[in-house]
């Protein structure tokens, strides 16, 4: 309630202006059956011609200022609902912008989808309450007035009548979207599995099976027809019905001004005008009616809303960092990554690998040191702008190559050039339709896997961290092309520190050292060409020729 | 990319004439019924025309029950009569909207393949989920809404006609202003309401990016980028619904201030007509009301319009996919031998260079050939063409001396199969994801296929084979989904399989977890991999080394390796040596 009222609060002038203009127009609505009953009454029985003028003329205005006052009303309540629709969306991009790699772990994607999609503009619609809302109460009660003058008894029929009839008529509506819910239930897991056959085509085409998945969507559309004839039964009494009871209640304030009239208590202007408020007189009900359901639906999402925006970042340190480049050193695992040099893990475990990257970026709480200072004290910014890691999770947002590939601001076109080359992903500006400003769909989407290894490369190479940690950097790119990439990434890091987390014997051979990972602890380190001497463990996990360990025998067996 | 037809007005309009004739029956009953409840609706007026004639001449308030009564009785024969009428046109309805969907889904389901990857599965989904949806909603609701409008209109028209000729014009003074305004909006409001759709998905999927993102946004530090764009995303969304209000702000008012004319209009010639004593008060007062009576249906088809036309913009990209030739059949009858031969065989893709120059290349029953070669070379391309699925330009690829784009779809699929990296695993149980490749096969089978490619993960399952996966039920892992795809295949039996980098895209553990599981699928069988990783080829029969589109190195791999051409130098500086 309290985010609903602040984004009132945020522009009242406009939502002040919605309730006024939105009080003018319903009311507005009631004085076309009373200027016809005048026009009747004054002009056509009485034989007044000037009269019957002058009424059909305030008709004409009335229509155009009740459009024009309809029109505003629209218009300033549209206004109050974007600006609440902009005002919620800003306030949950800053939110969510600013959060980190907390968020998925609190939050799942799909919930950041529906309150972006759907709640935040249900909180926005719970604002037509403001305007309209308080309308139909002041046109509700101008409306008694009026009635009153005409006939106190006829009044209160009317006035208690509509609210009556509304009650009874909107419980039924309720009930035909509770029938149809369940209908649109199904209907939507049918088109999720049309869906779910156009994303399986491929596979279709590549294994068969197209006649069967063809008579299994049909026998499931046949029985949501089935069930489509059930709820169509229901709606078209419902319908039948929302239109009839009100009708019935018009018949029945006819025939009792039709009465008076006889009797000469109204005249017969008086009495077409009764029919006429009675008609208009559901308008403020209604509003009133569906503003009620908006409110709670707007309170629902704004509840949402906060959760997501309850979610606070990891309380992190605020300690200083080393000054300029500095060694890192990990004591679960005993590696020391030296300064401005290229090291190379392999690890029999890859787990224990990715493991050891997030304790050196400080992912997860660590006992790492950095140039001396405990990592778990420094300033997590700090951490983030000096240190970064590669990995296959980093999410490629959408937008042209060039803006993926800058993710800082001072990059020259050299630069994008030279990391470009080091990823050897000149091909992919050269195939891509219109080079570096071609698009990248999100994730990727629009690249094959070897692709975005190799963009994700030249983005993070072009971030140009003081600590580069490339996690398997080459794992999906052919022979050849994980060949030059190897011998570049030396060159291009040169004087940076970088460490390589891999098995393939290309990577390791241009690394400045390596060590190898046994159980998550370094159980050997030296430059690749040694170890391929003296560790038979390591020549196992990266020369697949030689003796065969447990997962290699696997694969060579697969092809044998 | 060659984007799918969508169907020109004559098909959308003769297939809606073939829907109309095979529902012609419950159509004209449900049209019968809406008349006859309209014309109950319209006694209203009427009546209440008569009661103010009787008042005038002075008639007791015993007399005006009557009338009343018959007031009355009209509204309830209306409700029954329009509930009826309703019930027939809602069946009517789903039936139309159950064949829609049913013949969308059968006809892509014929789609040949190339088709669909040539103008990609983005736009065939959209049509699978928006536009059947909007197609739907249009039949379901608007057509019925639209049509329960036109007849009721009409009818007030007429009832205001028959109490006098001119009157009846009268209730249409409205209407030229409608009418042009409408055509005004109408040109106008799909591509505004095209944007704003847009404009809205693009924020919602900035957004949830920027959330999926999260871990990247704080490791790049991306957090001003990520809000730049989102309130960029925000500013557009602010933009186009400000171009729809704009719109709104014109047809609104011009159709609202238009509803005050007939009833003007109606007074004002009542009057004269009333002072030439051609009508009495009461028709006037009754043609009077007639005229507010119009204003409701008229409101209605004025909402409903632009729904009406998205309907049938959407029923034109239904339809259009059965513009699409279907999958051809096969014109061979199956081939006895099980020998892959390609022969001088070019290729390019639509309007481009040749990817292909030239491709001789025999694959020996039983055999494992792996291509190796940078990207670019044409592996993929050579690999659809094995396959079946693109015909080359020039040359021929034969199984068993038959051409394999002469076979019959269905048959080639049980003899070739391909496997690439992508897999999916369909909504459904286990079963339903297997069952398919191999009709007739039983739990058994499935069992013992999932066994043999390790799917150990099956133990864990709570149901076993019936166990639901994907949307929102137990989501398989993608080292899981492919051993999923990888038991299909064991169950499918071809003897020759075409592994085009079945693996690239899993990460390295997966990718190792997986390759474990191939053995199973590959044994006893003609295996022509395309790899990217080394030692496949090392473990291959023969290695086939692909370079611009041409087979340049072709023997085994200690062969090439002692041939010291490109392949010997790549394998020792891949193997580590220094030589």
């Amino acid at each position: 309630m309290r985010y609903l009222w602040w984004l009132v609060r945020s522009q009242w002038p406009r939502a002040l202006r919605g309730s006024v203009v939105g009080t003018a127009w319903m009311i507005g609505l009631a004085v076309r059956p009373w200027l016809i009953a005048r026009a009747i009454d004054d002009g056509l029985r009485a034989g007044d011609t000037r009269a019957l003028l002058t009424w059909v003329g305030a008709i004409i205005v009335a229509g155009v200022v009740v459009a024009w006052l309809g029109i505003m009303r629209h218009r300033t309540m549209t206004f109050l609902r974007e600006d609440a629709t902009a005002r919620s969306s800003q306030v949950v991009l800053h939110h969510i912008a600013r959060l980190g790699a907390v968020l998925p772990r609190r939050v799942p994607a799909g919930e950041i989808a529906t309150v972006c999609g759907t709640d935040v503009s249900q909180a926005s619609w719970a604002l037509t309450m403001t305007g309209p809302g308080v309308g139909a109460v002041l046109a509700y009660a101008t409306a008694s007035v009026v009635l009153w003058s005409v006939d106190p008894m006829l009044a209160l029929f009317v006035l208690l009548g509509v609210p009556v009839v509304v009650l009874v008529v909107g419980p039924l509506l309720n009930r035909l979207q509770g029938v149809d819910t369940g209908y649109r239930h199904e209907l939507g897991i049918l088109t999720s599995r049309a869906g779910d056959i156009v994303a399986g085509l491929r596979v279709l085409a590549g294994v068969g099976g197209r006649d069967l998945f063809a008579r299994r969507y049909a026998a499931r559309s046949q029985s949501l027809l089935q069930q489509g004839y059930r709820v169509g039964s229901i709606m078209s009494w419902v319908q039948a019905l929302t239109v009839g009871i009100p009708a019935l209640f018009l018949a029945a304030i006819v025939w009792l001004s039709a009465r008076m009239a006889a009797e000469g208590q109204i005249t017969v202007g008086e009495m077409v005008a009764v029919y006429g408020y009675a008609a208009i007189l559901s308008v403020p009900v209604w509003f009133l009616l569906e503003g009620g359901f908006m409110t709670v639906r707007g309170l629902v999402a704004a509840r949402r809303i906060i959760a997501v925006l309850r979610v606070q970042p990891d309380a992190g340190a605020a300690g200083p960092a080393p000054h300029g480049p500095a060694d890192l050193h990990d004591p679960q695992s005993g590696l020391t990554v030296p300064v401005g040099r290229m090291i190379g893990v392999a690890a029999e475990d890859p787990a224990a690998a990715i493991a050891l990257a997030d304790r050196l970026a400080r992912y997860v709480s660590s006992e790492v040191s950095w140039g001396g200072l405990p990592i778990a004290g420094v300033d997590p910014a700090e951490i983030r702008a000096r240190i970064l890691v590669a990995d296959h999770d980093s999410y490629l947002f959408p937008g042209t190559l060039r803006e993926v590939l800058r993710t800082r601001h001072d990059v020259t076109d050299a630069q994008l050039a030279a990391a470009v080359h080091t990823a050897s992903a000149d091909d992919i500006v050269e195939s891509l339709p219109g080079g570096l400003d071609g698009q990248i769909e999100a994730r990727g989407s629009n690249l094959s896997g070897g692709q975005r290894q190799r963009v994700r490369l030249a983005q993070h190479l072009l971030a140009e961290p003081d600590v580069l940690i490339l996690v398997d950097p080459t794992s999906a790119v052919d022979s050849h092309t994980e060949a030059r990439i190897a011998d570049r990434l030396h060159e291009h890091r040169t004087g940076r520190t970088t460490v390589v987390i891999a098995t393939s014997p290309l990577l390791l051979d241009r690394t400045d050292l390596v060590a190898f990972l046994r159980d998550g602890q370094v159980a050997a380190a030296g430059r690749h060409d040694e170890l391929l001497e003296t560790e038979p463990g390591y020549r196992a996990l990266v020369a697949r020729d030689a003796a065969e360990p447990e997962s290699d025998a696997a694969r060579v067996g697969a092809l044998r | 990319m060659k984007a799918l037809p969508v169907a020109d007005r004559g098909t959308v309009r003769r297939s809606v004439a073939e829907l109309a004739r095979a529902e012609k029956r419950s159509l004209i009953l449900a049209l019968v019924l809406h008349v006859a409840a309209a014309i109950a609706g319209l006694a209203s007026p009427w009546l209440v025309g008569r009661i103010v004639d009787r008042v005038t001449a002075g008639a007791a308030a015993a007399d005006v029950d009557t009338f009343a009564l018959a007031i009355a009785g009209c509204v309830l024969a209306q409700i029954l009569l329009s509930r009826t009428a309703q019930n027939v046109g809602n069946r009517f309805g789903e039936r139309a909207n159950a064949r829609l969907r049913e013949d969308f889904v059968a006809r892509t389901l014929r789609l040949p393949i190339a088709v669909v990857e040539r103008a990609g599965t983005g736009d065939l989904a959209t049509r699978s989920s928006v536009d059947v949806a909007t197609v739907g909603n249009a039949v379901r609701q608007v057509v019925p809404t639209v049509l329960i409008s036109v007849i009721r209109l009409l009818l007030v028209v007429v009832a205001a006609f028959l109490l006098h000729p001119l009157l009846g014009m009268l209730i249409l003074a409205g209407a030229p202003t409608t009418l042009a305004v409408a055509r005004w909006y109408l040109r106008r409001a799909p591509q505004a309401y095209l944007a704003e759709g847009e404009a809205a998905s693009e924020l919602t999927e900035s957004l949830t990016a920027t959330a999926e993102g999260a871990r990247t946004v704080e490791a790049l530090r991306l957090t001003e980028e990520r809000i730049r764009e989102g309130t960029a995303r925000v500013a557009r969304q602010w933009q186009t619904r400000r171009a729809t209000l704009a719109l709104r702000s014109v047809f609104f008012p011009v159709v609202e201030a238009g509803y005050a004319l007939p009833a003007a209009a109606m007074l004002l010639a009542g009057g004269y007509f009333l002072s030439e004593g051609w009508v009495t008060l009461g028709a006037v007062v009754a043609a009077t009301l007639y005229a507010q009576q119009s204003i409701e249906p008229v409101d209605h088809i004025m909402i409903f319009l632009e729904q009406a036309q998205r309907g049938v913009a959407s029923l034109a990209r239904v339809l259009g996919i059965g513009l699409v030739a279907p999958e051809p059949r096969g014109v061979a009858s199956a081939p006895p031998g099980q020998r892959l031969v390609v022969r001088g065989v070019r290729f390019c893709y639509a309007g481009g260079h040749d990817v292909l120059h030239g491709i001789d290349l025999e694959v020996r029953p039983g055999e494992r050939l792996a291509v190796v070669g940078p990207s670019g070379a044409g592996k993929s391309t050579l690999a659809r063409l094995l396959a079946g699925i693109d015909a080359p330009r020039e040359g021929v690829v034969s199984l068993g001396g038959v051409p394999v784009t002469d076979l019959d779809p269905a048959e080639r699929r049980r003899r070739i199969a391909l496997v690439t990296q992508e897999h999916h695993v369909f909504i459904g149980t286990l079963r339903d994801n297997l069952a398919f490749a191999a009709p007739g096969a039983t739990d058994g089978d499935m069992l013992s296929a999932l066994v043999a490619v390790g799917a150990d993960w099956y133990a864990e399952l709570p149901d076993g084979l019936d166990t639901e996966l994907g949307d929102g039920a137990r989501a398989l892992n993608p080292a899981d989904a492919q051993q999923v795809a990888l038991a299909r295949l064991v169950l499918a039996d071809p003897h020759t399989l075409i592994l085009d980098e079945a693996t690239a895209a899993l990460d390295p553990t997966t990718a190792r977890r997986t390759e474990r599981s191939l053995g199973a699928v590959l044994h006893g069988r003609t295996v022509i991999a395309i790899a990217h990783r080394l030692y496949t080829a090392h473990d291959a029969d023969r290695v086939a080394v692909l370079a611009d589109g041409r087979v340049t190195e072709l023997g085994s791999h200690d062969d090439l390796v002692r041939g010291d051409g490109a392949y010997a130098a790549l394998w020792r500086s891949w193997h580590g040596d220094k030589a």
